[in-house]
């Protein structure tokens, strides 16, 4: 073979390796958290040099995805702390028993009943509908009163929702329309829902950004988040006065999701790990969260970033007991796609 | 080659595929099944559903091949017998679509026949929610797969054949049926099995401009592994999947074996277009690229280039150049194993008794559902799970197929007296290898690297892996981006892509330099 060949070669395997030689300092504190974490890196700098550790972030997926992971592993933990469990998943991880009780001064904080001791509270949005105003005001129909109207032919092809079955968004508007409606009524709605033209994505990505008229798609009305038209405005081009898109609280159409912080069972750093649930609480890191994650903090003290003004909380959420939805959850999902799909 | 070293060269490869995929797709079995065989794995097809699924996945795949090879062939013959102005450039941007990330190249195509499209509004047709737009995105991104293969096939026809024939009397396309095609059939086989393959197992691109109804049997296992923790069933139906495609795997190792013919090099000249008929050709086919390859692409790039200050200034933060960073140098290295485990499977294959399973084990890491082998591996390897090492060896692993691919396919065509005539001057093996074989076989071996340097820049099915904040590559990049609403982030995702787009074009390039390989191959050829 040709030396400049093995030249080459021998350099990139060089270069590629020598960057990989990350010295494995004694003190790892592993975080497992969902795709969606970013916290600005000196925040967690400070935390890394304050409590004596290096944090090792390991993205692990959706939150669904990540919490399964840390079940299936249980046995060798992959983490030392979970960032990211949400309140309707705590029954399922108590019941597979890979949480450590907690019960230091953050878990006595604020909304300590909605993880019940298990993992402490850090902040909570809304799942919801959100419009594109453009197009709504170009079409010259006045946007839906409720659920029940959107399955009228006047709202054809106007809603694109997210496949349950493959997104966290998806599943957290098919609870809250069953929460809302009842079992039944909410499958009676989703099968006329698939009479009027809705469109089903695979994620919250391929929804907002193939299928929502805002983005190029052809529906008006997305299944998103109320957090998403100050996101809209913090990251326009020219600085907006106002949101493109707004949230439409339909009843039926809203649920609560409150993301928690938690230790792992068997996880390792003990000491740090506890700080880091207290540090998750700290001002800085409530404020941070809302431009970066795109949540509302759940320290009701902290100051609200100026964007989430175009962000207003639903008056009205729906919500469902975590034990019912880890009993009837998989049984409503497949339900759904002999519904919506089949 | 003896018996033993041929063992001894398949070892490496067997070890990565036992190691990295079907141990962990077993050890998910094992944990779902509880240690015991489930019969479950029967009656899982008393679905009609899942049958549907199936069926559709079948029926999509196969119409993507038969379109590949309409429209793919006549652009490779004429891409391969005409020189043209910008022939060169073609070829090494051909592989472009194949490092597009799904959602980026969902955005393109939407650009142009999506509900808002340029083309659509037009035309004023709607596309949306129809198969038609979903085999428009398998052509982008497998059309080229033919393309590049009917290229290199073409240039193992030897043109004393050809030219005996036509002066025999035979019209152009007799010539073409009973000479040519003998030659090139087990390269397009070979690349239309990696087309069915992608189709069939596909998640990405199908499932985004299809809808949901469109969702192939990889959806319905992802969701069992990762949001219903059904392990037994998905376990049940991936193995199904694999025996399934493992059988149409194997049904093409032995059609491509057996139509494997050895040539003597003496590759047919290009030639200049010169009648209208050559130019409406060299048009013609370069009107399909368009089409189907590269308005996608341009649409990412005029949008990319309407990007506003904020999206530019995107591009010289830490994060960016830490991405691009590990981009590079992740690439390289799985590039580098996959070439290796590549050239082992290939050679160790040999065309002897026994190929044939040898031929279709190389398709396994394309067919191996990559759910359940992420979440098999948490379970293998606890120790290891967010480590960079197996991230790569991942990388490396999905890649290598290419280039085993395309060194069978070469290894088929080449003469055995050249190497046996190196033997008998003295030559030992090693040597025989490098200074005949290899320089022989290095269009292949281009080909199945720049291939697999594809797919470990496009990193398939990574996001499914455990990963790193400071792993970052563009690709996983650009999803995050992707992942937040706003303007802003829409603009530097198409950024961070023409910068993918533009990184990967110059890998191409490096690899396809002929400089870089053995001098002696057009020596051999010309004398």
């Amino acid at each position: 073979m040709n030396k400049r060949l093995l030249i080459f070669a021998t350099a990139l395997v060089f270069s590629a390796f020598s960057a990989f030689s990350v010295s494995a300092s004694a003190k790892d504190l592993r975080v497992i958290v969902h795709s969606s974490f970013d916290l600005p890196k000196p925040l967690l700098a400070k935390f890394e040099s304050e409590a004596g550790v290096k944090l090792k972030i390991v993205k692990g997926g959706d939150s669904g995805e990540m919490l399964n992971k840390l079940i299936l592993t249980k046995k060798a933990p992959i983490a030392d702390v979970v960032y990211g469990i949400d309140n309707a998943q705590a029954v399922r991880a108590k019941a597979a028993d890979i949480i450590e009780t907690y019960d230091g001064a953050a878990a006595q904080g604020e909304s300590k009943a909605e993880f019940a001791g298990m993992a402490v509270a850090v902040d909570y949005g809304f799942v919801t509908l959100n419009y594109d105003k453009g197009t709504v005001a170009k079409r010259g129909t006045p946007l839906p009163k409720s659920l029940e109207e959107l399955t009228q032919p006047a709202y054809k092809k106007w809603l694109v929702v997210e496949n349950p079955a493959t997104s966290g968004p998806g599943y957290a508007f098919l609870l809250a329309t069953i929460a809302n409606m009842g079992e039944e009524k909410a499958f009676a709605w989703w099968k006329s829902m698939r009479g009027n033209g809705m469109k089903v994505a695979k994620g919250w990505t391929e929804a907002y950004y193939t299928d929502f008229s805002r983005n190029g798609g052809a529906y008006p009305i997305v299944v998103s988040y109320a957090s998403s038209p100050a996101a809209e405005v913090f990251y326009s081009k020219e600085k907006l006065a106002d949101s493109p898109t707004a949230s439409l609280f339909l009843p039926g159409a809203v649920f609560r999701q409150v993301e928690g912080v938690a230790l792992i069972k068997g996880g390792k750093q003990r000491p740090e790990a506890e700080k880091f649930l207290e540090f998750m609480r700290t001002a800085d890191v409530q404020e941070a969260l809302q431009t970066t994650m795109w949540m509302y903090p759940i320290q009701s003290t902290t100051k609200r970033a100026d964007v989430m003004r175009f962000a207003p909380e639903p008056a009205k959420f729906e919500s469902m007991a975590p034990a019912v939805i880890a009993e009837k959850g998989a049984g409503w999902i497949s339900r759904w796609t002999k519904t919506v799909l089949k | 080659m003896k018996h033993s070293s041929r063992v001894a060269l398949l070892l490496l490869p067997s070890a990565a595929v036992v190691l990295m995929l079907l141990l962990p797709m077993l050890r998910l079995a094992a944990e779902g099944w509880g240690g015991t065989v489930d019969w479950a794995f029967i009656t899982i097809w008393q679905d009609d559903f899942l049958k549907w699924r199936l069926a559709w996945s079948f029926v999509q795949a196969i119409l993507t091949c038969f379109l590949a090879l309409v429209f793919g062939l006549p652009v490779a013959w004429v891409l391969a017998r005409f020189d043209f102005p910008g022939r060169q450039l073609v070829l090494r941007l051909l592989m472009l679509p194949f490092v597009v990330p799904t959602l980026v190249a969902a955005l393109g195509v939407l650009a142009i026949w999506g509900p808002q499209g340029v083309l659509s509004q037009a035309l004023g047709i709607d596309l949306q929610d129809t198969p038609w737009l979903l085999l428009y995105g398998n052509l982008f991104f497998n059309l080229c797969l033919v393309i590049r293969a009917g290229v290199d096939a073409l240039g193992q026809v030897n043109a004393h054949c050809v030219a005996a024939s036509r002066s025999l009397g035979a019209t152009p396309w007799r010539a073409f049926w009973r000479v040519e095609w003998p030659v090139i059939a087990p390269w397009l086989t070979s690349s239309l099995c990696l087309v069915f393959l992608y189709c069939f197992s596909g998640f990405g691109l199908a499932l985004v401009l299809g809808g949901q109804r469109y969702a192939t049997v990889e959806v319905e296992i992802y969701t069992l592994v990762a949001y219903e923790l059904k392990l037994a069933q998905a376990s049940s139906l991936a193995l199904w999947m694999l025996v399934l495609t493992g059988l149409v795997a194997l049904a093409y190792a032995y059609v491509e074996k057996r139509l494997s013919v050895s040539t003597r090099l003496q590759p047919v000249a290009l030639r200049q277009p010169k009648t209208a008929l050559n130019w409406l050709a060299v048009f013609g086919s370069m009107a399909v690229l368009f089409f189907f390859c590269a308005a996608p692409i341009l649409a990412i790039v005029w949008r990319a280039l309407l990007a506003d200050s904020q999206a530019w200034a995107a591009l010289l933060d830490a994060e960016t150049q830490l991405a691009l960073w590990n981009t590079l140098r992740f690439s390289a290295v799985a590039l580098l194993i996959a070439t290796v485990l590549g050239i082992a499977h290939a050679l160790g294959t040999g065309t002897g008794r026994g190929s044939v399973a040898w031929r279709a084990a190389a398709y396994l890491p394309l067919i191996a559902s990559p759910v359940t082998v992420a979440f098999g591996l948490l379970l293998l390897y606890p120790d290891w799970t967010a480590s960079l090492a197996l991230l790569i060896a991942a990388y490396a692993v999905l890649a290598y197929p290419f280039v085993t691919k395309a060194m069978t396919a070469g290894l088929g065509s080449l003469p055995d007296n050249l190497g046996q005539v190196a033997r008998t001057l003295g030559a030992s093996p090693l040597r025989t290898f490098s200074r005949v074989t290899l320089p022989l076989l290095s269009p292949a071996l281009r080909r199945g690297m720049a291939f697999a340097a594809a797919t470990a820049l496009g990193e398939f099915a990574v996001t499914l892996f455990l990963s790193r904040p400071e792993w970052t590559t563009l690709t996983t990049l650009i999803y995050q981006r992707l992942g937040k609403p706003g303007a802003v982030n829409v603009d530097t995702a198409m950024l961070l892509a023409c910068v993918l787009m533009l990184l990967s074009a110059l890998v191409f390039v490096v690899i396809d330099a002929p400089e870089w390989f053995g001098k002696t191959a057009p020596k051999l050829t010309k004398s």
